[in-house]
């Protein structure tokens, strides 16, 4: 009998935790969501490639669209320049939800070389991502005045994460 | 196929860090030395691909695996001569787990706690890494080295300038490369036996002090601190750290209980595996070294024999600084990382120090934003450490102990943010801060109020109902075997409740 009542007060305890203060909202938007989540993806069909695009979203996204348009035209030792983010923010008001991949992590998405307006290498970069409220386009950069103008243009904007 | 792999990496990690274990001689419960192996093989198993790549051995699988698995032999070459000594039969029955048992009170704990476990589990499996630090850095030299089968690769050509993270300890990326050549594009299954082993240690850290209700409780509100559970399916370095740091601890301050030598050299060991995660937990362990000294000291040690000792428990956390740190970045990596520029400039204005601690406990603990992180253990930590003020028996000694950790290492955590600036308040240091979790609970393990308060609920139980086989003895450090006392249970020993003969002279420091 006595452990029966420790066993409600187990109960009790535990049901108090979960109602008390901040505790019910993380709860519910996290472990719980997170237990729907486990409930739909455990009999899902994507692959791996499915899966990072479902959890990286749009940066992964604009990543794998110059990936293969770098694949489509064969071009050969693309360095690829992104607007900064700051751009997108202070401009065209689409960040976060769209936001350019820093270097190292569009390397890591796509094995192809990136750089930024402010990056040591910029003056390699011979592929623009250009991203309009349209979609993204990917633009060669066919000599350094060129560049220069696209530096230019962007220099206001500094960089971010 | 890939429930195959899973189940032999565990395996792997439970019979690689047995080795390292049993080559300790301490005599454990059953359910620390399954944790503790698990824990240590996970370390084990960061350390040989960095160790391959020291040597400049082309992180092949086969190369991998290979060595992975004679690291393991190696490890284990005392129990394999004691097999061929007793035989195998003699050495399954030293190993023989004792009767399963639980009380009726502990399968909400239990079902609660499977609830978060499974929930990460599953994360850690299907999601891939997410976080910047790791993406950035450790998770995409793993991902090329698995392709040009070296940690130096074609990820230290392209444009770094907006991280550091490539710099940071090969702890992960070891991990990370051996689980995608086993089989795991994302990696990341290596968190989830870190996570159940270190909370299956604590639940048990915490029964051998308290009432499974009020262990129960605590490590609830432990699970349900919002930053550290998301650790524990997003790979980094602290919720590791943490768990290193909180064994060295454990067993220091067993140690400063029992003698035992060798409970304070596996401490070294475990504070050089947190220093080889984290290379600042290097400070945080010489924090430690007045209380260690006053213990060697109390034990009339001639000053070589105590220097001797320190040299042998700071050896591993000097290597673990050492080998990922200057010989690493500075040796072998083709871009280098001046941490010397790094260092704040002028140290003689300590007004950023002091706003340092003001801003980590009314900005990161005590505030809305700290309710977020944390839940809210820091409230309840704090109320009782003044509850336990009007007890009996108040802060003993376990208790001061614990407290003096937590102590040191909020003003470790202020004192290296002041000095690195780069550590900063809300990633940094917020992320430094889980290693308090685990030193809070410790603490509530030996507040008096909650020893009390274990005790009566015992007392009120009398005989308690068990599932499973009962043994014929309840387990002497277990709080039932305080029931009945009217005083303060005494701290146990950690080992207690293992049927545990005393130490022999060899093993006993002089």
């Amino acid at each position: 009998m006595k452990s029966l009542i420790l066993t409600v007060i187990s109960f009790l305890l535990i049901l108090v935790v979960l109602n008390a203060g901040y505790y019910p909202t993380w709860f519910n938007s996290k472990p719980v969501k997170y237990w729907n989540d486990f409930l739909t993806e455990k009999d899902d069909t994507l692959d791996a490639a499915g899966i990072r695009k479902s959890r990286y979203g749009i940066s992964y996204v604009i990543s794998l669209s110059v990936k293969q348009a770098v694949e489509s035209k064969h071009l050969s030792n693309p360095v690829i320049l992104f607007e900064p983010n700051s751009y997108y923010r202070d401009s065209l008001h689409i960040y976060p939800n769209v936001k350019a991949p820093e270097p190292a992590v569009f390397y890591y998405y796509t094995g192809l070389e990136g750089v930024w307006t402010n990056s040591p290498d910029v003056g390699r970069a011979n592929y623009l991502v250009r991203v309009t409220k349209k979609g993204v386009a990917l633009e060669a950069i066919h000599n350094p005045a060129q560049l220069q103008q696209i530096l230019a243009y962007y220099r206001k904007f500094t960089p971010i994460l | 196929m890939l429930l195959i792999s899973y189940v032999l990496l565990v395996l792997y990690y439970l019979v690689a860090g047995y080795g390292v274990l049993t080559l300790f001689r301490l005599r454990l419960k059953t359910a620390y030395v399954i944790t503790l192996s698990v824990l240590l093989g996970v370390a084990v198993a960061s350390v040989v691909p960095f160790l391959m790549q020291l040597l400049f051995i082309p992180l092949t699988p086969v190369a991998v695996f290979g060595v992975l698995i004679l690291a393991a032999a190696a490890l284990n070459t005392p129990s394999i001569l004691r097999i061929r000594r007793e035989g195998f039969t003699a050495f399954r029955r030293s190993l023989k787990p004792p009767p399963f048992r639980l009380s009726p009170y502990e399968i909400p704990f239990l079902a609660i706690f499977a609830f978060f476990a499974i929930v990460s589990i599953w994360r850690c499996y299907y999601l891939p890494p997410t976080s910047r630090d790791a993406l950035s850095g450790p998770e995409a030299i793993a991902e090329f080295a698995v392709r040009e089968h070296s940690m130096i690769n074609s990820f230290f050509n392209v444009d770094l300038s907006t991280t550091n993270n490539q710099f940071k300890s090969p702890y992960l990326i070891s991990l990370q490369l051996i689980c995608k050549m086993a089989g795991f594009p994302f990696g990341q299954i290596w968190l989830s036996p870190v996570f159940v082993s270190f909370t299956i240690f604590l639940y048990h850290a915490l029964k051998e002090k308290l009432h499974p209700i009020v262990a129960g409780l605590l490590l609830l509100l432990f699970l349900m601190t919002p930053e550290t559970y998301a650790y524990t399916f997003m790979i980094l370095y602290d919720y590791s750290n943490m768990i290193f740091f909180f064994l060295s601890l454990w067993f220091l301050f067993g140690y400063f209980r029992n003698k035992v030598a060798a409970w304070f050299y596996f401490s070294g060991l475990l504070m050089g595996i947190a220093t080889y995660i984290r290379s600042e937990t290097v400070v945080l362990a010489f924090l430690f070294l007045p209380p260690i000294l006053l213990a060697l000291y109390r034990e009339h040690m001639t000053a070589a024999k105590i220097a001797l000792a320190c040299l042998f428990f700071f050896l591993p956390s000097a290597l673990g600084y050492y080998l990922p740190g200057p010989l690493y970045i500075g040796h072998y990596l083709p871009a280098h990382y001046d941490v010397g520029g790094l260092v704040n400039t002028d140290l003689s204005d300590w007004s950023p120090l002091f706003q340092r601690y003001s801003d980590m406990a009314t900005r990161l603990i005590f505030s809305i934003f700290g309710v977020h992180l944390w839940g809210y253990i820091f409230f309840v930590a704090v109320g009782l450490l003044i509850v336990e003020f009007f007890v009996p028996g108040r802060y003993n000694r376990d208790a001061r102990n614990w407290l003096y950790a937590i102590g040191v290492l909020y003003l470790g955590l202020g004192a290296l943010g002041f000095v690195l600036p780069l550590i900063d308040l809300n990633d940094t240091t917020k992320r430094e801060f889980f290693k308090m979790l685990p030193l809070l609970l410790l603490y509530l393990a030996n507040n008096a109020a909650l020893i009390r308060l274990s005790q009566w609920i015992s007392r009120w139980e009398g005989d308690p109902v068990v599932i499973g086989r009962v043994s014929a003895k309840p387990a002497p450090g277990s709080a039932k075997s305080v029931g009945g006392s009217a005083k303060p249970a005494p701290a146990p020993a950690p080992n207690k409740g293992k049927p545990a003969p005393a130490p022999s002279k060899k093993r006993r420091r002089k």
